[in-house]
């Protein structure tokens, strides 16, 4: 499993990837935001936020297409849910069931177009940098950077793993592979199980107390060890 | 085995007096352990797989006992509880382990842990920052080092082991061998008096492990090493101690015990190809 795309194209890409991480951060917020208050039926606002990320992905260099099938992808779970509050929704007898569903789903997708463009314009190591620096609980971020690191890990252990499956495996269907891909997955997690107690006893090795501490901010006492 | 040391030296470096340990399904790991190591020197712990060899290092920083059930029972384990690592576990029995003369216990252990660097086998298991920078400085910071200071220290210990280069760079870029080194500059940085070595030349090509070993070398720090390389041990260290199933069976030096064939393949270990070769010839 790649997972390069996860490290961003750094300063290869357009003006949207040079652009600070804290600024994207704070902006695909505010831009979630105020999709989501926008009213049921208002088509307006929500065709301005969908030109402005129209106007953003062109600025950023990302392919629409790689965008649009990414949204298509998550399109099914929306489409089900807005069938299924729409109808009971307490806009529904105002402006009807159709325009209540499209609104929910129109919502869904430009956030979600937002957030994935966010995504592909910014390593996940700026996003934690920028979380850090707008005070996200230390202990949350330290868990999304330990997250960062082991993905890395277990994708080589799980590619691994799937070719000594493959070398002993003689069946030709994919859909006969899936319970031993189960299992495969089964055995990584009891691996990584094994694994997070390593790596707790690593970080206790050298001091670890259960305060997270970085190199990145300033000089904080409260995160000093007791002498 | 090893001499008593008169009254007026320096306390041993490591000592470890009668230890015991558990494991929490009842099989037991270490049945009497009896190792002392004087400052300074480079000890050598050999013998099979399952010998105890990394359980007996895990206890010198205080790392076991305190997981699970261990030593919570009468006569299992040595009774430590350090914060952070045993779970409602209060008693706390006569200690096995000294480090410098302190007792691997409770109240010592933040400073044990300054005092005694711990590298694990596997590089993916200590490396879990990610930089290589962060990962180094993890230790100064929980040492109480202010940042500047600590990211000083890190790119001092970087520069040690040839990776200054590489202090931006997340761990999965580096090769294996760079890991291992980053892994090393992060016990370093801790500035630890004993060092505790878990096979530090497995998995490395010839190239990595002649660096790594001429690295170990230059590491003035008392230093037990536990491996299967027996050529690196006839290389690097002053004493062996063989261990299986939970004991040291012999303590001596590497020629004598490494020597004794007899001994050696009754305890699942071989001659150094380097004998061999020499007793063939000879």
């Amino acid at each position: 499993m790649r997972l390069d795309w996860l490290e961003g194209p750094g300063s290869a890409g357009g003006p949207l990837h040079r652009l600070d991480a804290r600024v994207k951060l704070a902006a695909v917020v505010g831009f979630v935001l105020a999709v989501v208050l926008v009213p049921m039926g208002s088509w307006r606002p929500l065709g301005i936020a969908g030109m402005v990320l129209a106007g953003l992905v062109g600025l950023s260099g990302v392919a629409p297409s790689l965008l649009l099938r990414r949204i298509a992808a998550l399109m099914p779970v929306v489409v089900v849910l807005a069938a299924v509050i729409a109808p009971t929704h307490p806009k529904a007898s105002a402006l009807g069931a159709w325009a209540v569903g499209g609104t929910i789903v129109a919502k869904n997708a430009l956030t979600i177009g937002a957030i994935l463009l966010f995504a592909r314009v910014t390593c996940f190591r700026s996003v934690l940098g920028a979380l850090s620096w707008f005070r996200v609980p230390p202990a949350l971020v330290a868990t999304l950077h330990l997250m960062y690191r082991y993905l890395f890990v277990l994708s080589d252990q799980l590619g691994r793993m799937a070719r000594a499956r493959r070398s002993r495996s003689f069946r030709r269907s994919r859909w006969a592979e899936w319970p031993l891909g189960a299992g495969l997955i089964a055995a990584l997690m009891l691996r990584s199980f094994e694994r997070g107690e390593r790596v707790h006893a690593a970080m206790l090795a050298r001091g670890w107390d259960g305060t997270v501490r970085s190199l990145d901010g300033p000089d904080r006492p409260e995160t000093l060890p007791p002498t | 085995m090893t001499e008593p040391l008169p009254a007026d030296h320096p306390p041993a470096a490591v000592l470890v007096r009668g230890l015991t340990y558990r494991y929490p399904d009842g099989r037991e790991a270490l049945r009497g352990v009896d190792l002392e190591i004087r400052p300074g020197e480079t000890v050598a712990l050999v013998g099979p797989n399952g010998a105890g060899k990394s359980t007996l290092l895990l206890h010198l920083n205080g790392l076991l006992p305190g997981r699970g059930a261990s030593g919570s029972a009468p006569g299992i384990g040595h009774g430590h509880d350090l914060p952070g690592i045993g779970k409602g576990r209060k008693r706390e029995a006569e200690p096995s382990v000294w480090i410098d003369g302190m007792p691997v216990d409770d109240r010592h252990g933040p400073e044990i842990r300054r005092r005694v660097g711990l590298l694990f086998q596997d590089p993916d298991d200590q490396m879990f920052s990610p930089t290589v920078i962060e990962d180094v400085a993890f230790g100064p910071l929980n040492l109480g080092r202010r940042k500047a200071e600590a990211k000083r220290i890190a790119l001092e210990c970087l520069e040690r082991v040839d990776l200054a280069d590489a202090s931006d760079r997340p761990p999965h870029h580096l090769s294996f061998g760079e890991r291992k080194r980053a892994c090393l500059a992060g016990v370093l940085a801790c500035e630890p008096t004993v060092l505790v070595l878990d096979e530090p030349t497995a998995n490395l090509d010839p190239r990595s492990r002649r660096k790594f070993s001429a690295l170990i070398r230059s590491l003035p720090a008392t230093k037990l090493i536990a491996t299967h390389d027996l050529e690196f041990v006839l290389e690097q260290c002053d004493r062996v101690a063989l261990l299986d199933a939970g004991r040291v069976v012999a303590d001596g030096d590497p020629e004598t015990i490494l020597g004794n064939e007899a001994l050696m393949e009754a305890h699942g270990l071989e001659l150094p190809l380097s004998m061999r070769l020499g007793r063939a010839i000879s």
